[in-house]
């Protein structure tokens, strides 16, 4: 044994070690603390082998021989000051409870033996944390997640991949106060982490975003500012100090529909930076996330499941319509509603197919509105940009940008994305096998009360079965009990961050000790506490600052775009298929034409992609027919008068 | 036998126990397998708390006066003063292991201990030292039960081997024994003060008297505080003189030459006002190496002055919340803990 002794292991009748927890004394300038790492080395052998027990400080005392505070009162006079006057300092003990990581052998498995106990080397932590299971080289797992430190010690912690992205477990939860950069830092670090350090023969990883809120995630692909001690880590860990290499964003257009609903508007970074628009048919798979039980009873839930079977993206042609009719966007859906309420109505019929009227009426009340609420992401004319479903690649974030986006839109762009990532990789097709999905503010799309809703329902599958698929949740939330239980329960992988002691106090923190509470509570900025399958205990442990540009400095380098005219964001959306375009002719191309019609024929541009951008643009306005003025019809009556009527006036 | 442990600072393991300094409990078992016979004491006290034997009887001794002719309070001028680099005390603590046809066998701890100061923390000064033995009477037990006692490998003294037994009532055997062993922890003292004063210049501190060696008790460095005072040294007249002292002030400086020992120079302090207690709460007497005969006595006041105020400096933090805490100092408490941490 090389590392120096620290303390010693005692046990008394009163507090006896068990073979979960033991305690331990030291001098009084021991670098121990809540959730340093310690390593006892039994004196007896058992079974001819002598028992090491490594295990994590989780409670600390301190005493003197000093039997009631009212003797040393006495012995100074009722005057502090006094105590500095004497000559002899107490006796004191710092006292210290350990909860056992792993004792070696494994069994039998008996009470912590006496021993000296030592501060946990490298490969100490690594044994104790259950670590070398996962590090062997020809079969290596490791994720660093952060640095363990203890006095002048540093251990890389490595969480295990298998159970972090599957499929032995899966899921990431982080719990934090908001405004200290631990939940959004924290994601961008470990995604990183993954990204240098996802084995290949475990397959290939892509990660979803969903940013909730402001700035946070716009920047990910721009380089921050470090510290030499985060450069440091970052080298200890083997991880690239470099922004991500490949990120694609995804933001629906604003209600107007000119520009693009996101922070990052600047032009510089357009790049990379795509539209998220919906048409009916990506939308009415989900309509049920947009329409509660209070709007569609089982009637209209009937209703809309036969247009969704018999009527949309296909001929359509019955009777009360007066034409057929092929419904693939939501105004054409509207055409279709029309003609057939002026059919029921010219008949005097109040049921069509069992369907009664009210209840068609209802639907079509209730379908028109979502083009209205989801304005900007759902288009009337059936224009879809999506995320490349099918075409994911391989360590690159996509970022979908629905901070600013009404909730029933969020809830939607929410469902459907997800919805759509289990289908391809149940297929095994969406282009890589694993998918990191983060979402912060948990406790808003899966609070622990509330209503079922088709999002928390969606979060609870994932939580559940998304393992097998590849399909993993990381999530954030500033307070972990007010999330649904079943969520975080099913998290392998647990960070906390600074938090706060309301809940702290919750029951679901009950089997942290009152110390390793209060070290949550004033946790520095880059800290964080792990709780991890292969870890007995929680480990405290610093993360380096992400490489990436932080939400509030990208804002301020990169700010917003102006509001800009109908011509510059059709000009905007077009240079990215032409960078030879020009200002003028998008000005003669859609002169004389209305807003809904250039942004159609924008929207169309950018769906197809056409190899001659100019002329597929110009062509969308030819399709057009012109406003011609109609020649005001004559009053015709309804019979002539003959010309012998006798009582003519 | 005399074990001796690893400085406390360390973490280096003690020594193992051999059987000859072994426990209570070992000892007993093992004289339990040799002497089948024998009455085990499963419950047995400690025979310092059992009360039974006489103490020495309250006396005055008048003594020879050093510093005036009569006894008198002097006020003890100026700051006390932290001096003391170590201080030195022994404990004992002894139990019948064994009846052997009514003839208690009693096993023994004595220890001795010196704890020094380093920026106002105890640490421990080279290796304390503990005996373990046990104690019979020999001349009292049949040779096979004392061939038995000398194969259990246990330290055996002959408690009738230098002295005749008043009696042979179990009493008079324990009390025998009871003695043998404070001579033992004597002498386990007064090693660890031979050994400071050859070893070092700084100033000691000792719990009791320091005329028992001729070594100790002519060092200059030496300091030894007497708490108890069934004989006082005091003439009947001046007693009142002793009684009434108030906190920081001392007696006259006094020549003390108990029979048999060394001559030092003593005199009374009173630490703690004993206002609400006994008039001898709070009152120790000081034992320093006898000047030498052309001192003058000037200079003998300002020396009793010098260690009164060094002792005065020790009375925080207060040593409870053991009994004797007002005369007791802290750190002699810290040897007591100490020791009974390693017996």
């Amino acid at each position: 044994m090389t590392e120096p002794m620290l303390g010693r292991v005692v046990a008394t009748e009163r507090r006896p070690n068990t073979p979960h927890e033991f305690h331990f004394w030291t001098s009084l300038d021991s670098p121990i603390g809540i959730g340093t790492i310690v390593r006892v080395d039994g004196e007896t052998p058992v079974g001819g082998q002598i028992v090491r027990v490594y295990g994590v400080v989780v409670e600390g005392f301190s005493y003197t021989d000093l039997q009631s505070p009212i003797h040393d009162v006495l012995g100074h006079d009722g005057s502090p000051g006094g105590a500095s006057l004497a000559a002899t300092q107490r006796v004191e003990i710092r006292l210290y409870t350990a909860h056992v990581l792993r004792q070696v052998p494994e069994e039998p498995l008996q009470p912590v033996p006496m021993g000296n106990v030592a501060l946990a080397s490298d490969e100490d932590v690594a044994i104790a944390l259950r670590m070398d299971s996962y590090l062997k080289p020809e079969s290596r797992t490791g994720i660093p997640v952060g640095i363990y430190r203890a006095g002048a010690m540093e251990a890389p912690i490595y969480l295990d991949a298998e159970f972090l992205l599957g499929p032995e477990a899966a899921h990431l939860n982080i719990n934090g106060v908001s405004g200290l950069a631990t939940k959004t830092s924290a994601v961008e670090w470990l995604l990183a982490s993954i990204f240098a350090h996802f084995p290949e023969q475990k397959g290939s990883v892509a990660a979803i975003c969903f940013n909730v809120k402001g700035p946070d995630l716009l920047f990910l692909d721009q380089a921050g500012q470090l510290e030499d001690a985060d450069r440091a880590m970052y080298e200890k860990l083997g991880v690239p100090a470099t922004p991500f290499q490949r990120v694609q964003y995804f933001a629906p257009y604003t209600a107007k529909g000119f520009t693009l609903n996101t922070l990052r508007s600047n032009e510089k970074l357009a790049d990379n930076v795509s539209p998220l628009t919906w048409g009916l048919n990506e939308v009415m798979q989900f309509a049920e996330v947009l329409l509660n039980k209070d709007d569609i009873d089982a009637k209209a839930d009937a209703f809309i499941d036969f247009l969704q079977e018999r009527v949309i993206g296909r001929e359509f042609h019955e009777a009360p319509l007066s034409t057929p009719h092929r419904v693939r966007s939501f105004g054409e859906l509207e055409t279709f509603f029309r003609d057939l309420l002026r059919g029921l109505e010219d008949r005097g019929g109040e049921t069509w197919r069992t369907h009664h009227v009210a209840t068609i009426r209802k639907v079509r009340n209730r379908l028109s509105n979502i083009s209205t609420r989801c304005a900007g992401l759902v288009t009337d004319e059936g224009t879809v940009s999506d995320l490349p479903f099918g075409s994911f690649e391989d360590r690159t974030v996509y970022v979908v940008d629905v901070a600013s986006v009404e909730e029933d839109a969020q809830d939607l762009i929410f469902a459907r994305v997800v919805s759509k990532l289990r289908e391809h990789l149940e297929r095994r097709d969406l282009g890589v096998s694993h998918v990191v999905v983060f979402v912060d503010e948990l406790n808003k799309y899966a609070p622990g009360d509330g209503p079922d809703t088709y999002v928390r329902k969606m979060l609870l599958d994932i939580s559940e079965r998304g393992r097998y698929l590849g399909l993993v949740l990381f999530s954030a939330q500033q307070f972990r009990s007010q999330v649904h239980r079943r969520v975080v329960g099913n998290a392998g992988t647990a960070l906390y961050g600074r938090m706060d002691m309301d809940e702290l106090a919750t029951p679901g923190y009950a089997v942290l000790s009152a110390a390793t509470k209060t070290k949550l509570a004033t946790l520095e900025k880059g800290q964080l506490m792990v709780r991890h399958p292969h870890f007995a205990q929680p480990i405290f442990v610093r993360f380096p600052r992400p490489a990436v540009l932080r939400g509030r400095d990208g804002a301020e380098r990169f700010p917003q775009a102006a509001e800009v005219t109908l011509e510059a964001a059709v000009l905007r959306s077009l240079r990215r298929l032409d960078p030879s375009l020009s200002l003028d002719w998008v000005k003669r191309t859609i002169a004389g034409h209305d807003e809904t019609h250039v942004i159609r024929a924008r929207n169309a541009t950018i769906q197809a992609r056409p190899e001659r951008v100019q002329a597929f643009f110009e062509a969308q306005f030819r399709r057009i027919v012109p406003t011609e003025s109609t020649p005001r019809p004559v009053a015709v009556p309804i019979r002539a008068l003959p010309d012998d009527d006798p009582y003519g006036f | 036998m005399t074990t001796t442990l690893a400085p406390s600072p360390s973490f280096g393991t003690p020594a193992s126990p051999s059987v000859s300094s072994a426990t209570f409990h070992t000892v007993q078992r093992r004289l339990a397998a040799l002497i089948p016979d024998a009455e085990t004491v499963a419950q047995g006290g400690a025979l310092e708390l059992s009360g039974l034997f006489a103490q020495e009887k309250p006396r005055l001794d008048p003594p020879e006066l050093l510093e005036d002719k009569t006894f008198r309070a002097r006020r003890v001028e100026g700051e006390a003063t932290v001096r003391f680099s170590a201080f030195l005390d022994g404990t004992q603590s002894s139990r019948v292991a064994q009846y052997v046809g009514g003839v208690p066998i009693v096993h023994a701890t004595v220890a001795a201990v010196i704890r020094t100061r380093h920026e106002r923390r105890m640490a421990t000064w080279n290796t304390p030292l503990v005996r373990r033995r046990l104690y019979a009477p020999l001349s009292l037990l049949t040779s096979a039960v004392c061939d038995a006692l000398g194969a259990s490998g246990a330290d055996l003294f002959d408690t009738t081997a230098e002295r005749t037994l008043e009696s042979i009532h179990p009493f008079a055997v324990q009390e025998a024994a009871f003695q043998a062993v404070q001579r033992d922890r004597a002498a386990l003292e007064r090693e660890l003060g031979e050994a400071w004063c050859s070893q070092s210049d700084t100033l000691l501190f000792i719990d009791g008297g320091i005329s028992d060696s001729a070594l100790v008790a002519t060092s200059p460095t030496v300091v030894g505080v007497v708490k108890s005072h069934r004989q006082l040294y005091v003439h009947g007249d001046d007693l009142g003189v002793i009684l009434r002292l108030k906190a920081g002030e001392r007696s006259s400086v006094c020549r003390v030459a108990p029979r048999g020992r060394s001559p030092v120079a003593s005199w009374y302090l009173r630490l703690r006002a004993a206002t609400g207690h006994d008039p001898l709460w709070g009152l120790v007497r000081v034992e320093i190496a006898a000047p030498a005969a052309r001192t003058s006595t000037k200079r003998l006041a300002e020396r009793a002055d010098e260690v009164s105020r060094w002792i005065l400096a020790e009375a925080l933090p207060l040593s409870v919340p053991d009994a004797r805490w007002d005369k007791m100092v802290y750190p002699i408490r810290d040897c007591e803990e100490f020791l009974r941490s390693i017996q």
